[in-house]
This record gives structure tokens, sequence and C-alpha cells, in this order.
């Protein structure tokens, strides 16, 4: 590279301060996957908040779950498993000095990973309207209420408050149609069976203890405070998948770099550690959706099927 | 480190990438069924998500061993991967450890 070292001949992506291309690519593995333990550790944290809070309250978490939709979720891990496959043979077709696939490679995942933040827009976008957005002032509809206003209020009745804990079978089919929600209120996909859930549990003797005093008022199943329990759900839901998402933009940027270090025909079998490492950060990626599809939009899912 | 490869020697070709990757794939759909089908009251409480955990633990070695390269990687990126997990699971065990050997408290509200 430097034209001080000319005399003696080293590969044209060898570093001075490395013995060889073996050796550089190895250290340049391990600081990456350095790298990948504090990330391990930084999702961990919110890993670990999913415990706690799960441990405490797991008919909270499994009411919230449903509320997500877990065909998009497994959609999206698809999609991800797709994107790490053509970000696996990219690294493939460097170590092959092929560039033309290298490219090709690189604009699918990239394609497949667009299409990933696509969906999780999709999903977002359905739980603001449906006011699960963890901000309450977040969750109004301003669009929405102008129609709401003129057309009768029949969408933004509050069904627990009003039928005390029992919605009418007839009525929840409007509410999931129409996204209006001026007032920003929590809305229930299916609220009258997580109260029978719980009623279940309760004889059973299945509860918490933090479920016995979190969820009931004087004996009573307290919709006020169970809402709250849910909220707890859709918090730590917004965290992980956000910060997931962040990554995976993060990730879009690298790619982008790569793409035109790899047009310029950059990387060959000697020299392709970038695409390496790169590779390294996308697979953790993915492998946190790995973990964070079962974990959000699986649990409870076969107490509504 | 001390054993000498061939300098660039291909592990893994297209036909062992698809395999992965149908072993993924498969995974993925059969998570997804077996969350549908009751096994918590089949089998024993707990059952769904242990299933569910047993198959993204099992993907996530394919990938970190086939996909990242792993498994003919050096001794110590072995142990940077595998001791990260052990970190994690420190922060699990005495963060639960903790939580749930205390109660819940009764506050009269």
């Amino acid at each position: 590279m430097s034209d001080t070292h000319a005399h003696d001949y080293h590969p044209p992506g060898l570093q001075h301060q490395f013995e060889d291309m073996k050796q550089q690519e190895e250290s340049n593995i391990i600081g990456m996957w350095m790298f990948l333990a504090q990330e391990i550790m930084f999702f961990g944290g919110l890993f670990t908040a999913y415990l706690i809070f799960r441990s405490k309250y797991p008919m909270a978490f499994a009411a919230g779950s449903n509320h997500l939709d877990a065909f998009l979720g497994g959609l999206n891990t698809l999609v991800l498993i797709v994107s790490s496959l053509t970000m696996a043979l990219t690294v493939y077709y460097a170590q092959k000095n092929n560039r033309n696939m290298q490219v090709i490679m690189i604009v699918l995942t990239m394609i497949f990973g667009t299409v990933f933040l696509g969906v999780k827009a999709v999903e977002y976008t359905d739980k603001y309207n449906h006011g699960l957005v963890p901000f309450a002032t977040w969750n109004k509809k301003t669009k929405g209420e102008a129609q709401a206003k003129t057309e009768a209020p029949k969408e933004v009745k509050n069904f627990f408050a009003s039928e005390g804990g029992k919605a009418p079978a007839g009525a929840k089919v409007e509410e999931k149609h129409d996204y209006i929600n001026p007032t920003g209120q929590f809305q229930w996909n299916s609220q009258g069976e997580s109260n029978e859930l719980i009623l279940e549990a309760q004889k059973g003797n299945f509860l918490t203890e933090d479920e016995k005093i979190g969820y009931f008022t004087n004996g009573e199943i307290d919709q006020k405070k169970f809402e709250g329990r849910v909220r707890i759900f859709f918090w730590i839901y917004f965290a992980m998948t956000g910060l997931h998402a962040l990554h995976m933009i993060i990730g879009l940027g690298l790619m982008l770099w790569l793409l035109i270090m790899a047009w310029r025909g950059t990387y060959s079998a000697q020299y392709y550690s970038p695409v390496e490492i790169s590779g390294l950060y996308w697979h953790f990626v993915d492998i946190v959706w790995i973990f964070l599809f079962p974990l959000l939009y699986l649990l409870g899912r076969h107490f509504i099927h | 480190m001390s054993d000498k490869h061939e300098e660039h020697e291909l592990h893994m070709g297209i036909p062992q990438y698809l395999v992965i990757f149908t072993i993924l794939f498969v995974g993925t759909i059969i998570t997804y069924y077996v969350a549908l089908t009751d096994l918590d009251s089949r089998l024993f409480a707990g059952a769904n998500t242990l299933v569910a955990l047993l198959i993204a633990f099992f993907k996530m070695t394919c990938v970190v061993l086939y996909f990242m390269h792993v498994r003919w990687n050096g001794k110590l990126i072995w142990l940077t991967a595998a001791g990260s997990f052990v970190f994690l699971g420190i922060m699990f065990a005495f963060t639960m450890q903790d939580y749930l050997t205390r109660g819940a408290g009764i506050f009269t509200r």
C-alpha cells in the first residue's frame, strides 16, 4: 500500500502491522466478535427486562402478544433468513473472486432488508392505530378525528369502562376495520377471552403472586390494572423491535458501502474481510430476530386458536 | 491458529449453504405451527415456550457455526463467541435469582 515498503512484497490488502493475510483476517474477525459480544449484552439487557416482567405477568404478556400479527412476524423471520443466505453467498462469491455475483447478492440482501423494514412499518402503523404505542398522546390519529366527529361515536366506545369487562361480540368487528382512535385509547382484540383465561387460571391457582395483586381490585378483575400490565409488554415490544430495526438500518448502511466497494472490484479472494465482518453483523441481527419472533409474537398464541 | 490451512480454502459450497438455509426455513415454519397447538395443557406448563426456544437455539447454532463460519475459525474466536453467551447467562441467572426469590409484596391502593 505505502511506497516505503515497495521493496519487499506483500499482498495488496495487507496492513503493515500484520504478519500475513491469515493473521490479519483472524484479527478482524476476533475484533468483530468482541463487538458482537457487547451487542449480545446490549440486547441481553432488554431480554432480561422481558424475562423479569414475563415471569411476573405471564397472562398480560400472552394477551399483549395476541395483539401482534404472528403471520407478519413469521413472514419477517423468513425474509431475514433469506437475506442471511444472500449475505453468506456474498462472502462465498467474494472468496471466489466473482464481482458480478457479489454485487447481485448485496443488492438482494438490501432488498430483503428493506422488505423487512417495510413489513415492520406496516405493523407499527397498525399498533399506532390501535393505541398500543406506549406514549398515550402519540396514539391520537389526527387524520381520522374529523371523520370521527361526523360519524356516530360508536366506533370510539371504550368497552371495558361501559360493559364491565365483557365486550359484545358484534361490536368488535366494527372496531377492527376503521382505525379511528381520536382519544388514543387502548383497543382490545379479544378482551373477553383474556378475562375468561384469567378467571380460569385463578380457579386452577395458576396465577403468579404478582398477578394476584396486579390484575385484581377487591377480588374483581380490574381492566385498568390489567391494561397497565399489558402496556409493559408493549414497552418491551417497541424497545426490542425498535432497537432491532435500528440495527437493520445501520446494516443497510453497511450494505450500501459494501455495494459501492464491491462495484469497484475491491474485494477478492485475497482480501474480503469487510464482506466477512459485515456478514457477521448481518447474521447477528438475524439471530436476534430468531429469538424475538417466538418470544414476542408466539406466546399465548394457542389460547386463541 | 497454529495449524496451517491452505491459504483460501473454501469450507462451504452453495449446496451446503442451501442445506443450512432450508433447515432455518423449516425451523421457522415448525415454530409457527407448534405455537398454535396447545402443548401447555397436553404436556406440561411452559412446554410451548420451551419448544420455541429449543428451535430458536438450534437455528442460532446453525447460523453461528455455518453462516458465520465459526466452525472453521480459530480457538480464540470460539472462546469469544461462547464467552459472550456465558456472560449473558450470568446476567440472566443473577437477575432472576434475585427477582424470583422476592415476594410480590402486598400494598393497599
